[in-house]
């Protein structure tokens, strides 16, 4: 088990930057999410960890060993992949043995066997690889990168082929087992609510760069920019100008507390951002008017879409909505807003 | 499992050194054996004092390049060329018989490439219903008679045109078999030798064409066609959909290969067609062995090799985009005889059901019937002409084998030799061409253009006229190579051969398995090695099993050139002064060939009984690894 | 035989493991006991019959220490003269099997600093002065004795076709589809056949014969096998072939009637064989030998039976078998160029005709 550290890693292909000075520090066995849209660079990250991918620069050291120019084969990690990887020409055991060749045991079968239990498909062994869903193929991967006992989990998008029940499953399943065994573990997803659901922390990722690193509250409590703020989560956003205890947008003033954007003159640019959850009819504060246009019924709660003078305003409430077209005053408590 | 005791990094490094050893050996024999020789005599095109000259006078020359000679005489002068496409189109006339169009004179090179084209089309329109029924049904014999697809590929020309004679000649076989149902005799060759020639052609590369798509056909995806039909597509519309996307690359694969031999197809042209259907390779061939005039030779072997690696390039660019299938299980077979449904409820459903069946059947045996007469009736042909004197029946040419084989003096050809001679060249053959095929395989992977031209460079052997060929490996290896000190450095007998045979037959290994290299999933190598193993390892374990398919199909087709291997062979087999004898089967067929067909086609039908059952056994050992 | 030094593969390193040997060459070694003979493949080796072994053991006979070592070349004499072009070492003593244009085409490719094959000095073979003087190669270097000769002629189904008797007849509308002949770019006895034509209408009329030829529907296949096996396979009742046909239809038990010869004009097209020293050579004496041994009278006799051919020399000094004399036909006249006619004019000839036969 190991802490592993990223600093200043960049990888481009030819004029493509793919990754851009990341600097990330994972503990020991820590559950750690690099979340953010397709093409952010979360995947080239895993893949440089795993040593699939040559940064140009930076370095990247595993408990303090060195791992820059360390062939993949030599890294102790294990590789989770979205399409499962498994040998279409082995059994199920023998996928799960195949890293045994390289890390011997004193009994493999017994392993394997201990892997199969591990990942609840006692007596799959001998099945192959295509006979099984694929949940069940996704297991019997997270079991393979488990045998050797690696360093290093490093999971690639593992759920996103499964449909939506299976995969609340299994990300409790593959977090339940982290746990157990400790294991460092890197997980690669594009779904900021699964990143929040299993994670210890989280790292952001936009265009090459590491947005934000926090524990799920942080990044979704406190966004260090726009970008998080947008990404994880729902949020409204308003430019407006600062003003003395809040923002002005369009001649409306709201206030905020603790000026959490410190340091800003007043006069100048910022965005307000209020999570939908948190706007009320009841608030007695920072109230503006809205027209209601559109609502989603979603069991514990409701989403409506409103207007406010041509902006769209996301509320999320779980008392009855008025109907489509209906003017509606809501506010929020000036705790609740966030200067960006 | 057991537990694996070796693990380390020796092994490793054992493996490393042997992918290092077999990549310097693949290019080494390819700089020896192809490009040194292949370009000896390319370089005579550019001999003169001005070193393009040959060609211009080449591609000016009408006789060569027909309407286009004054084009490439004129490139500019535009107007010209306009007027004259324009006064053709005015002499085309629509009357009551049709089409009439102004004749149009291909040139050399225009009518080599237009029979190659018809050659291909017959060869793909031939041989695509046996990948049909081969892949779609079940019956006794049909792994055999897959085997037995490659046969007619290792036949030389001469057994293949005198079998072509006794079967379609104007006393042949089929005539025999019309007159029995009342229809007097066709005059086949005589009335339209270059159908014929184009069914010659059929006969070597249909079977090709067959093997290739069969191969295709049984590893397509079926669930997608039980996804379509269920989504409501006919039986037809799916197979248009679902199959034949799968199959093209297949189809287009046998269809280059097709176009590729019947470019430079020389002695069944000549042999059956005549001297006014010769081709490009005739004069190649005339003027490399005949009259030593090697710059008119060279140029147009240069331009040959061009056009062929021309059309290579376009089909590897096609090949690339349309990469990617994964592999399924292929169609469930129903059986050929027997029953078509029982479970059709009704009896109108079941007729109903028969009866379409029924109308698939009746055309296959119309199919079958045509695969007879074009298959059958050669080889059956060849085989009577090795019983047959004039007096009828004998046996005296198996006779004269034996006697040969007893009593014949040490500078005549023996048929044991020969036939010991084709097995191990085979075996050896494959040996080579399977790990340069496989390095050049992966050599070869990699993205887009580059690519393309690369893999296009492996094809050269499949590109270049085997004629220069052989005379580049008689002017580079057996004349040997000047060495200070008065020695000379050279390389004949049975190493060259095998050599020669491999460098012919590995890209037919490519063509099998890079695009099957290519297709697995970059994940399952990554996987591999985040699970501990080298590359060279992981390359081992996952990429070459995932090939093994391409593998076996490659080794049948390396195993075949070097059976069938005629050009080559006999020029590195002939200057071995006596002690071992190099020659093979092929080349002891063209040496019984004295003033009767007898003793020739008596070892001819050895060939191709031999040929036949190493096909069936390898085909059955391929079986075994196939499914590991 | 010329001193070779053989490097065994292993041990020795790169390509050379590969390859088996290196030679050296230059050097004239002192005559040794083998005579390297150097001809075509059915010359020794021929399902029917072939002299070679005959000739081997009787020649080995004579001269106790001497082993004669046949060896056939790929392409035949062009094999050694790219050799020559080459640098590298021919290694034979003798060459059997040249025919006038190979003397042509060695003179035209090496020129005259090159010498493949040795000028003889014919005191040295006292055999030659029974050669037939119509079979010459009129050499003017002198380098080659003809050893035999075969005839080109018709042959014909006279079930099917009246005996062809003028050149003028194939082109008439009773011949119209009947005959086969062979590419005289790569057959013997086609470019003989054309060559006869050229005798016939001279160099300026020979191409409108072919045209009126093609036009009367003549085929060219590629070589004398492919042509006779569709004329055996009763494809067309006439083909271009030799006059000693009949021979082997007799051994065959073919019917006579199917292989009759038609020698056009009373004619028949002369292709004599002949045989050289090789330049290079370093048994000139024994080659020497040789020569006037292929040329003696029991000799000419043997070459003629089992190679199916015309002794070189005359009659008197050859004691034939009447079936010999039976079935192998000798035309009225015959015909053939010599080297000085097809010196410069062989190679333009043939491409002329080759060129107006398939152009498309």
């Amino acid at each position: 088990m190991a802490e592993l550290t990223l600093e200043g890693v960049s990888v481009s292909y030819g004029d493509a930057v793919a990754l851009s000075d990341v600097h990330l520090d994972v503990a020991d066995g820590e559950f750690f999410t690099l979340v953010g849209p397709s093409g952010c660079g979360k995947t080239t990250t895993l893949r440089s960890i795993a040593g699939f991918e040559t940064p140009d620069t930076g370095e990247l050291r595993f408990g303090g060993r060195e791992m820059t120019g360390v062939p993949p084969e030599e890294r102790d990690v294990g590789v989770v992949f979205q399409n499962y990887a498994l040998f279409p020409h082995m059994s199920v055991a023998e996928n799960i043995g195949y890293g045994l060749r390289f890390h011997p045991v004193d009994d493999p079968e017994a392993r394997v066997a201990e892997l199969l239990s591990l990942v609840d498909l006692d007596g799959f062994g001998d099945r192959d690889p295509t006979e099984l869903s694929g949940g069940q193929q996704q297991r019997v991967s997270l079991a393979r990168a488990l045998a050797p006992e690696p360093d290093v989990l490093l999971l690639d998008e593992p759920m996103s082929a499964l449909d939506a029940r299976l995969r609340e499953e299994l990300r409790r399943e593959v977090r339940r087992i982290q746990t157990d065994l400790g294991i460092t573990t890197v997980y690669v997803t594009h779904d900021q609510e699964e990143a929040l659901a299993v994670s210890d922390r989280v790292a952001v990722m936009h265009d090459g760069r590491v947005e934000q690193v926090g524990t799920p509250r942080e990044v979704y409590h406190e966004p260090a920019s726009r970008f998080v703020a947008s990404f994880v989560g729902e949020n409204n956003l308003f430019d407006g100008e600062r003003v003395d205890g809040g923002v002005r947008v369009d001649g409306t003033t709201f206030t905020v507390d603790g000026l959490d954007a410190a340091g800003r003159d007043t006069g100048g640019h910022a965005t307000l951002c209020v999570r939908p959850e948190h706007l009320r009819r009841d608030a007695a504060e920072n109230r503006f008017a809205l027209t209601v246009e559109q609502s989603e019924f979603l069991g514990e709660a409701t989403r409506v879409h409103c207007d406010w003078d041509g902006r769209t305003v996301v509320w999320r409430t779980d008392r009855r909505v008025p109907e489509r077209g209906a003017a509606v005053t809501l506010g929020f408590a000036p705790e609740h807003g966030r200067l960006l | 499992m057991s537990r694996r005791e070796w693990t380390g990094l020796s092994a490793d490094r054992t493996l490393r050194s042997l992918a290092v050893a077999a990549t310097v050996v693949t290019a080494g024999v390819l700089l020896l054996v192809l490009y040194f020789p292949v370009g000896l005599v390319f370089a005579e095109a550019f001999g003169g004092s001005r070193p393009l000259d040959s060609f211009a006078s080449t591609l000016t020359d009408p006789f060569y390049t027909g309407v286009l000679a004054e084009l490439f005489a004129r490139p500019f002068a535009v107007g010209v060329h306009l007027d004259n496409v324009g006064s053709w189109f005015a002499g085309v006339s629509v009357g009551p018989g049709g089409v009439d169009t102004p004749p149009l004179s291909k040139g050399l090179f225009g009518f080599t490439a237009y029979q190659a084209v018809l050659s291909t089309l017959a060869s793909v329109a031939i041989g695509l219903p046996g990948a049909y029924v081969l892949a779609n049904y079940e019956f006794r014999g049909r792994r055999t008679l897959r085997s037995l697809t490659i046969v007619p590929f290792v036949l030389p020309g001469i057994m293949v045109a005198s079998g072509f004679y006794a079967a379609f000649g104007q006393a042949g076989l089929l005539n025999d078999v019309l007159a029995l149902v009342g229809v007097g005799p066709q005059r086949l060759i005589e009335t339209n030798p270059l159908f014929v020639v184009i069914l010659a052609h059929a006969f070597y590369n249909a079977p090709l064409v067959a093997r290739v798509a069969t191969a295709a056909w049984e590893s397509v995806d079926y669930r997608a066609v039980e996804t379509a039909r269920s989504l409501g597509a006919t039986r037809r519309r799916a197979f248009r959909d679902v199959v034949l996307p799968q199959l093209t690359p297949a189809i287009a694969t046998g269809a280059l290969l097709t176009f590729l031999f019947t470019f430079l197809t020389f002695p069944i042209v000549l042999a059956i067609g005549g001297l006014e259907l010769a081709t490009v390779e005739v004069w190649v061939y005339y003027q490399l062995t005949e009259v030593l005039a090697f710059e008119e030779a060279a140029t147009l072997a240069v331009l040959e090799t061009a056009i062929s690696l021309g059309v290579t390039y376009a089909y590897l660019r096609y090949e690339s985009a349309q990469r990617a299938a994964n592999p399924g299980e292929g169609p469930p077979r129903e059986p050929l005889f027997g029953r078509a449904s029982d479970a059709a409820g009704s009896w109108l459903a079941r007729s109903r059901v028969v009866g379409a069946l029924d109308a698939r059947r009746l055309a296959i045996a119309g199919y079958t019937l045509v695969v007879v007469v074009l298959f059958v009736g050669p080889l059956g042909a060849m085989v009577l002409e090795g019983l047959t004197d004039g007096s009828g029946l004998t046996l005296r040419h198996y006779e004269f084998l034996l006697q040969r084989q007893a009593s014949g003096a040490s500078f005549q050809t023996k048929p044991l030799p020969a036939i010991r001679n084709s097995l191990v060249f085979g075996v050896a053959t494959v040996a080579v061409a399977l790990p340069m095929g496989l390095v050049v395989s992966v050599a070869s992977t990699g993205e887009g253009r580059w690519r393309s031209l690369l893999e296009t460079a492996t094809m050269l052997p499949f590109a270049v006229s085997g004629i220069v060929f052989g005379i580049g490996l008689l002017r580079g290896l057996v004349f040997g190579i000047s060495l200070p000190g008065g020695w000379r450095f050279v390389i004949t007998g049975g190493v060259a051969i095998v050599a020669a045979h491999a460098v012919a037959a590995y890209p037919f290994v490519v063509r099998n398995v890079a695009p099957q290299l290519a297709g697995v999933d970059p994940r399952l190598v990554e996987s591999a090695r985040s699970l501990g193993a080298s590359r060279v390892r992981a390359f081992l374990d996952v990429e070459l099993r995932l090939a093994a398919t391409g593998l076996v199909a490659g080794a049948a087709f390396a195993f075949a050139i070097s059976i069938g291997e005629f050009d080559s062979t006999v020029i590195l087999a002939s200057d071995v002064a006596g002690d071992t004898v190099t020659y093979t089967m092929p080349v002891a067929v063209e040496r019984y060939l004295g003033r009767r067909f007898g003793p020739a086609m008596a070892m001819g039908t050895v060939l191709l009984v031999v040929t036949a059952v190493s096909f069936v056994v390898v085909d059955r050992l391929g079986g075994r690894v196939e499914r590991g | 035989m010329r001193r070779r030094a053989f490097l065994s593969g292993a041990g020795s390193a790169g390509a050379l493991a590969l390859a088996g040997c290196l030679t050296q060459g230059g050097g004239g070694g002192e005559p040794s006991g083998t005579l390297t003979v150097a001809t075509y493949e059915s010359f020794v080796d021929s399902p029917s019959s072939s002299p070679g072994g005959w000739i081997k053991q009787n020649f080995e006979a004579e001269y106790d220490d001497v082993t004669v070592e046949y060896v056939t070349p790929e392409n035949g004499v062009t094999n050694y003269v790219q050799r020559k072009q080459q640098g590298a070492p021919v290694e034979a003593d003798v060459y059997v099997g040249l025919n006038v244009d190979d003397l042509v085409t060695i003179d035209a490719t090496l020129g005259d600093d090159t010498r493949l094959f040795r000028e003889l000095d014919r005191d040295f073979v006292s055999n030659a002065e029974h050669l037939r003087p119509e079979l010459e190669f009129g050499d003017p270097k002198s380098r080659v004795l003809p050893y035999d000769t075969g005839y080109i002629s018709l042959v014909y189904d006279e079930e099917a076709v009246d005996e062809p008797a003028t050149f003028d007849d194939l082109t008439s509308p009773a011949y119209e589809g009947t005959l086969l002949a062979q590419n005289a770019q790569s057959a013997d006895s086609g470019q003989a056949f054309l060559l006869w034509t050229i005798n016939e209408f001279g160099a300026d009329g020979y191409l409108d014969y072919w045209r009126d030829l093609q036009a009367n529907d003549v085929r060219i296949l590629g070589s004398w096998w492919d042509a006779y096996s569709a004329y055996l396979e009763s494809e067309r009742p006439m083909v271009v072939s030799y006059s000693t046909d009949q021979v082997f239809a007799n051994e065959d038990d073919l019917p006579m009637s199917r292989h009759r010869i038609g020698f056009l004009e009373d004619q028949g097209y002369a292709n004599p064989e002949g045989m050289a020293v090789v330049e290079d050579s370093g048994n000139v004496d024994l080659a020497t030998d040789f020569l006037n041994f292929m040329l003696r009278g029991e000799t000419q006799a043997e070459i003629a039976v089992q190679n199916v051919q015309f002794p070189a020399v005359t009659d008197d000094q050859v004691d034939l078998d009447d079936s010999f004399a039976q079935y192998a036909h000798r035309p009225p006249e015959a015909v053939s160029f010599g080297y000085e006619e097809l010196e410069g004019n062989l190679s333009g000839w043939v491409d002329e005709w080759a060129r107006t036969i398939a152009s498309n």
